[in-house]
């Protein structure tokens, strides 16, 4: 692989108040990729190891990346919120991007994700695999995520088309009023039922997903909606 | 009958007890008298069981058998749900005390190491 190194200083320098945060849980085969990737148009990234047992911590060390390793694993959600807390804590940090550590999400749908909070002064974008071309989201996975986002109500509230998709964009004011608690892969209900009550303003961007054999193995089955229900049902009635 | 309705009212007062204040001193307490009671009760039924089945009648139950059960299957969810709750907390809990330690360990990158990918890793 050979980097280019002019053009991408120059990228990488208007992006520095943008943080990439990437959850991590056993993805040694490519969270290096990735993350080199990431890397090559923004000069932030922090990678939450969440308890990875296949040196994927050692992988993210070789990087130019920042990271952050809980102790033991936590869950998806407890993984952003850490990042988050960290990336909020760093000088300058302005825009923070959650993106997937399987390699699905795409540099360029971040690009356009900050043109688009900016053009409609967003404090939050998320990414939408139904927006744009549908052909490359297995038919299964239509009807899931579909269902998903017809049957929530903060989802129908806000008129998103896709509830659980990794790729979302905070500004300072919305990751900071942000706070997850549903360690598992609740948060992404949780996180759309925040925006719902919060008034902040919310767009979706298209984004295309690359659903590679790598990735189709790592993805949500259906039965895990069943926890996610379950999770959420007792969301509110802590005492 | 009485019993559907003594039943019905148990779950109702557990859900609503363990959901809202499960964890106030004041809970705690009527756990502990709670169990207390189940003691006395217990060593009572042991030494006179006939008196079971004659409770059993007062609230409509056939046999003193029955209403025993009937109690454990009561006692079984209070117990089960004190549990969940209390793994909740515990999950809570060890979720600040491993971001914590995350953040304290943070492992800022080297400025000097060079941007490219890492041998062996395959681009997705």
């Amino acid at each position: 692989m050979v980097v280019t190194a002019t053009p991408a200083l120059g990228r990488r320098r208007a992006y520095r108040d943008v943080w990439i945060i990437i959850p991590v849980y056993n993805e040694a085969p490519v969270i290096g990729g990735v993350v080199t990737e990431v890397l090559r148009t923004f000069p932030n990234v922090v990678c939450v190891d969440d308890g990875s047992s296949d040196g994927s911590a050692e992988r993210i060390a070789a990087t130019r990346a920042h990271l952050l390793r809980h102790p033991v694993n936590l869950g998806q959600g407890a993984a952003l919120e850490t990042g988050l807390r960290y990336a909020l804590a760093q000088p300058g940090a302005e825009r923070f991007v959650t993106f997937d550590a399987d390699g699905q999400h795409r540099v360029d749908d971040v690009l356009a994700m900050l043109d688009l909070a900016g053009q409609r002064s967003a404090d939050v974008v998320l990414g939408s695999r139904f927006l744009g071309p549908e052909g490359e989201v297995p038919w299964q996975k239509r009807i899931v995520l579909r269902t998903a986002a017809a049957v929530s109500p903060t989802a129908r509230r806000l008129k998103l088309s896709d509830a659980h998709n990794g790729l979302r964009l905070f500004n300072r004011k919305a990751a900071s009023r942000l706070h997850i608690t549903m360690n598992g892969m609740a948060h992404a209900s949780e996180i759309t039922g925040f925006l719902a009550r919060s008034g902040l303003r919310v767009a979706e961007a298209p984004v295309t997903i690359r659903y590679t054999d790598y990735s189709r193995t790592k993805g949500q089955s259906l039965m895990n909606g069943v926890n996610i229900l379950f999770d959420l049902s007792f969301t509110n009635k802590k005492g | 009958m009485l019993i559907q309705f003594l039943l019905l009212a148990a779950v109702a007062v557990l859900i609503f007890v363990f959901v809202r204040h499960w964890n106030t001193a004041r809970t705690r307490a009527w756990k502990r008298l709670a169990f207390l009671a189940f003691c006395v009760a217990n060593a009572y039924a042991v030494l006179r069981p006939g008196d079971t089945t004659k409770v059993a009648h007062w609230v409509g139950v056939g046999r003193g058998t029955d209403l025993v059960l009937y109690l454990l299957v009561v006692g079984v969810t209070m117990l089960a749900l004190n549990t969940y709750l209390r793994f909740r907390v515990m999950e809570r809990r060890l979720t600040e005390l491993a971001r914590d330690t995350a953040l304290r360990t943070a492992q800022r990158p080297d400025p000097e190491r060079p941007l490219a990918a890492v041998e062996g890793d395959r681009t997705p």
